[in-house]
């Protein structure tokens, strides 16, 4: 690859609620943290991508040119996008390019600041059709599952034990959120109180089958490889990435079990990466809820459809957090996923992407994995925007 | 503040649930489209305009919906999913309803698989001051209150000297407050004065079997508009589209009117008159009444109609073609009674009290019923049936006696004692109940009354084609008043939904 993109360094915030903080105090932490990290200026920065859903909306920010440019006076040239993936594949084309050698690509969402609205501005954004029907974001998942179910004839016992695969991830990525300082809920969960909110719910999902509203940023920083030379970093290769589309309407979709763009995006990214499936043991699926990331274990190659939720309940539980598929190790939202580490939609992507830099550097500290004794080579990522609209995949890599 | 090219928009589409199909390879898409995503630019052009409207779809997946998104807030509880029409080629997102959930065990296993009809719908709750979103991605179960009718264009045969009824078609809801002796038809939050005459003139199209285009004008009669301002009659014309359609207009004269509960009956002569001008190019002519019929809960002025209060309306084609009954002769009076009122901007309506009764409803009914008789040189036993405007249960069986009537001329009209004073529908749906019933070459007199006050009197006589086109019926005055599935709320319940979304 020309030009291959690095990133030299990833910050975050915590995510949360942060009600007393401005959208802007949160992305300057961000990018602080990448700064210090690599030890780079903002007046080395010659671009910025900025992923943002809803704070168009809220207060403008995500059109607003330069506000960075506070910290150091300097103007920038900002693209806005909804996702962090979206972002990130900007910049990488940019630095492919030779236009920039050196990016901040950033995300944020804040949430809470129009929490009586979100759930009406995500659905009328997602699938506007559903909106109108009456349709919830929660729904779309339920209806996924419902068409999992009839596709692959599951009942009788094998049904309770997709269930249960279901709650599994659920406790595995709140474990996983345990061990992470920055995650929302730094908490463990069991299974019966997975299962207890669902029939409270009167539903095959419940409460702690979804990812929560959150409030938070992410940045990271994105060079070529002459510039990572120069610091005094580890480097990580984006090795490959892809994205798909998918109808906006869930229900118009050929495909209702699975995600057609997922499929269609990992196929690409692992071609144009040259990587091999299980070359890589390490991810982070973008689970807005239970249902999505036992479908991304298939969508991905790792399950064969219609098994993923039979490797789910015969791996769990070991001690590692790691799905046992094949007698191979799989290591997946070890961050705590969208579930426990939290889904600011527009930073989201850069959570998956800092966990992915900070496993291959070594530094993920107790959530640190290790494949056959040795830190992984190889990681990705699998980003949606809206409910399987759009889909990115990243495959991140290390010397 | 929604917007209003928005929700003209998703109306357009989503109220006649607008589809495409590509005729080169067959794949249908909900929503329209330039061209087909598969067969690319050679489809351009050449996409067929389809809707689902009259269709049956099955709800493939569903899921329960407790926590809605916050225009929905005011449903609380309900099925929504996915619906598959035309075997599954075509895929759309719907919420099951009519449906009160309990809060009990929801089995979505229950449900799917089932055939579902569409239904004319609110959309969601908007602020009193904005455009009130419909849509008919709302479904009820097909095998449950309101089967499916199919509707098949039949070339009309026969041509009548006189005009007349070709076509009606009644509309109702699944609920009902049972007290005093009656029930009264309670609509469901999704609904209003609005939907029940979409709904109505849809039923009435499948039973006269009559290509919608051929339709030149629509009279909508109702004291319930949602809007004080905006016409029920446009969005019946384009949702049924009535008259041809030419650059997104449908080629129609769509009017309301208003006369109390007589504002439809008042057009039925009107109806006949534009179908037999020479002039006019109208052959078919749509009538229709209907109402959310109004009142003040119990204990507030105004509250005593609140006991017989109900919903639904009928519509009525009128032409010169395949006629099952012919308005032979019509008479009508009015007075300035105010017996029955409602000030611009008040919610609910008032009435005199007892001055309701002989002054007002008897005096111009009596009026009416006589000197139609007397000009027809006709009398009580000439008739096979009387329908009066039914306010309530005793004044309809008091004047029908008074003029005359014996028992079995009028009790099988008084609908009002199952579906409630439905205002201007009241004495279309009691025609209704008789045209369901009626046998070839019988006389009705139908006496109508609006507040304000005047009267209504046709006498009409049915032909030998009642029969053929009753075949066409699933749903009628029968179906939706002695039906299984008819759901029995309480008080509260019942004021809860009438309030609407």
């Amino acid at each position: 690859m020309q030009n291959r993109p690095v990133i030299v360094a990833v910050g975050r915030t915590k995510f949360g609620e942060h009600y007393d903080k401005k959208p802007e105090k949160l992305i300057e932490e961000a990018w602080l943290a990448a700064s210090n990290e690599c030890n780079l200026e903002r007046k080395n920065l010659e671009t910025c991508y900025i992923s943002d859903c809803f704070l168009p909306i809220t207060n403008k920010l995500g059109l607003e040119e330069g506000f960075l440019s506070e910290l150091t006076e300097l103007h920038v040239p900002m693209e806005a996008t909804r996702s962090f993936s979206s972002a990130l594949k900007t910049a990488c084309h940019a630095i492919q390019a030779g236009v920039y050698s050196t990016a901040l690509v950033g995300g944020i969402e804040k949430m809470t600041d129009r929490l009586d609205k979100i759930r009406d501005n995500l659905m009328s954004l997602d699938d506007p059709w559903s909106y109108y029907a009456g349709g919830t974001t929660e729904a779309n998942h339920e209806l996924m599952l419902r068409a999992y179910i009839k596709k692959y004839n599951i009942e009788g016992e094998d049904l309770e034990k997709l269930y249960n695969a279901l709650a599994q991830v659920a406790v595995k990525n709140h474990a996983n959120g345990a061990k992470n300082p920055y995650a929302q809920f730094q908490r463990k969960i069991s299974l019966e109180s997975v299962l207890s909110s669902r029939k409270a719910a009167n539903k095959a999902l419940g409460l702690y089958d979804y990812a929560p509203v959150t409030d938070g940023a992410t940045a990271l920083i994105l060079t070529n490889e002459k510039v990572a030379k120069t610091l005094d970093v580890t480097p990580v290769y984006i090795c490959g990435y892809n994205s798909a589309t998918d109808y906006l309407g869930y229900s118009a979709r050929a495909e209702l079990s699975h995600f057609a763009a997922a499929q269609i995006a990992a196929k690409k990214a692992f071609k144009n990466s040259g990587i091999d499936l299980w070359d890589i043991n390490l991810w982070q699926v973008n689970d807005q809820s239970t249902m999505m990331e036992l479908v991304s274990l298939e969508d991905l190659g790792y399950c064969l459809p219609g098994t993923a939720w039979k490797s789910i309940v015969e791996s769990y539980p070991n001690d590692k957090g790691c799905y046992e598929i094949d007698g191979r190790e799989l290591y997946v939202n070890m961050d705590g996923g969208l579930k426990a580490d939290g889904n600011p939609i527009g930073a989201t992507g850069g959570a998956q992407i800092y966990e992915i830099f900070r496993q291959l550097t070594g530094k993920a500290d107790q959530r640190q994995v290790a494949i056959d004794g040795v830190t992984p080579k190889y990681g990705g990522a699998l980003e949606f925007e809206g409910f399987g609209t759009k889909a990115y995949v990243n495959i991140l890599g290390r010397d | 503040m929604s917007s209003e090219p928005i929700e003209r928009r998703v109306s357009y589409f989503g109220d006649r649930l607008r589809a495409i199909r590509c005729n080169i390879c067959g794949k249908e898409y909900f929503e329209v489209r330039d061209y087909c995503g598969k067969c690319g630019r050679k489809s351009y052009g050449k996409m067929d305009n389809i809707d689902l409207f009259y269709d049956k779809g099955k709800l493939e997946f569903c899921t329960l919906i407790d926590e809605p998104t916050n225009k929905f807030n005011k449903l609380g509880r309900y099925v929504f999913g996915i619906v598959s029409f035309h075997n599954g080629k075509i895929r759309v997102p719907g919420r099951i309803t009519d449906q009160i959930l309990k809060n009990d065990t929801f089995d979505p296993a229950k449900l799917e698989g089932r055939e579902v009809t569409p239904r004319f719908r609110r959309r969601y709750t908007v602020e009193k001051n904005e455009v009130i979103p419909t849509i008919s991605l709302a479904f009820t179960l097909a095998d449950e209150y309101y089967p499916h009718q199919e509707y098949k264009i039949i070339q009309p045969t026969k041509d009548y000297e006189l005009p007349g009824i070709i076509g009606y078609g009644i509309y109702s809801s699944r609920f009902r407050i049972k007290e005093g002796g009656i029930e009264r038809a309670v609509p469901y939050i999704d609904e209003d004065a609005v939907t029940a005459a979409v709904e109505a003139g849809k039923h009435a199209l499948i039973h006269a079997g009559l290509d919608s285009s051929l339709v030149g004008k629509v009279y909508v009669g109702s004291e319930s508009n949602p809007y004080a301002v905006k016409p029920i009659a446009s969005k019946v014309a384009q949702v049924l589209q009535l008259g041809e359609q030419e650059d997104g207009l449908q080629s129609i004269d769509a009017i309301d009117t208003e006369f109390a509960c007589k504002a439809a009956t008042s057009m039925f002569k009107d109806a006949c008159a534009i179908v037999s001008y020479p002039r006019s190019n109208i052959n078919y002519a749509m009538v229709i009444g209907a109402d959310n019929s109004q009142a003040a809960p119990r204990g507030c002025p105004g509250g005593e109609l609140d006991a017989f209060v109900g919903y639904g309306g009928a519509a009525y084609i009128f032409g010169k073609k395949d006629v099952i009954a012919e308005i032979e002769n019509w008479y009508s009076c009015t007075s300035d009674t105010p017996d029955f009122w409602r000030r611009d901007g008040e919610q609910y309506p008032m009435h005199g009290g007892r001055y309701t009764g002989d002054p007002a409803y008897h005096k111009h009914i009596r009026k009416a019923a006589n000197k139609m008789m007397e000009t027809s040189n006709m009398k009580p036993s000439d008739f096979a049936y009387f329908v009066p405007h039914q306010p309530n249960p005793t004044f309809p069986t008091r004047i029908a006696k008074e003029l005359g009537f014996k028992e079995e001329q009028y009790m099988p009209a008084i609908q009002m004692t199952k579906i409630g004073n439905t205002y201007s529908g009241a004495a279309l749906i009691g025609l209704a109940a008789i045209l369901d019933i009626a046998k070839p070459n019988e006389h009705i007199l139908v006496t109508s009354y609006g507040s304000g006050a005047g009267s209504d009197a046709y006498i009409l006589r049915t032909t030998n084609q009642i029969l053929d086109k009753r075949k066409h019926q699933k749903i009628n005055t029968k179906t939706l008043t002695e039906n299984p599935h008819i759901e029995y709320i309480d008080y509260t319940t019942y004021r809860r939904l009438k309030q609407g979304m």
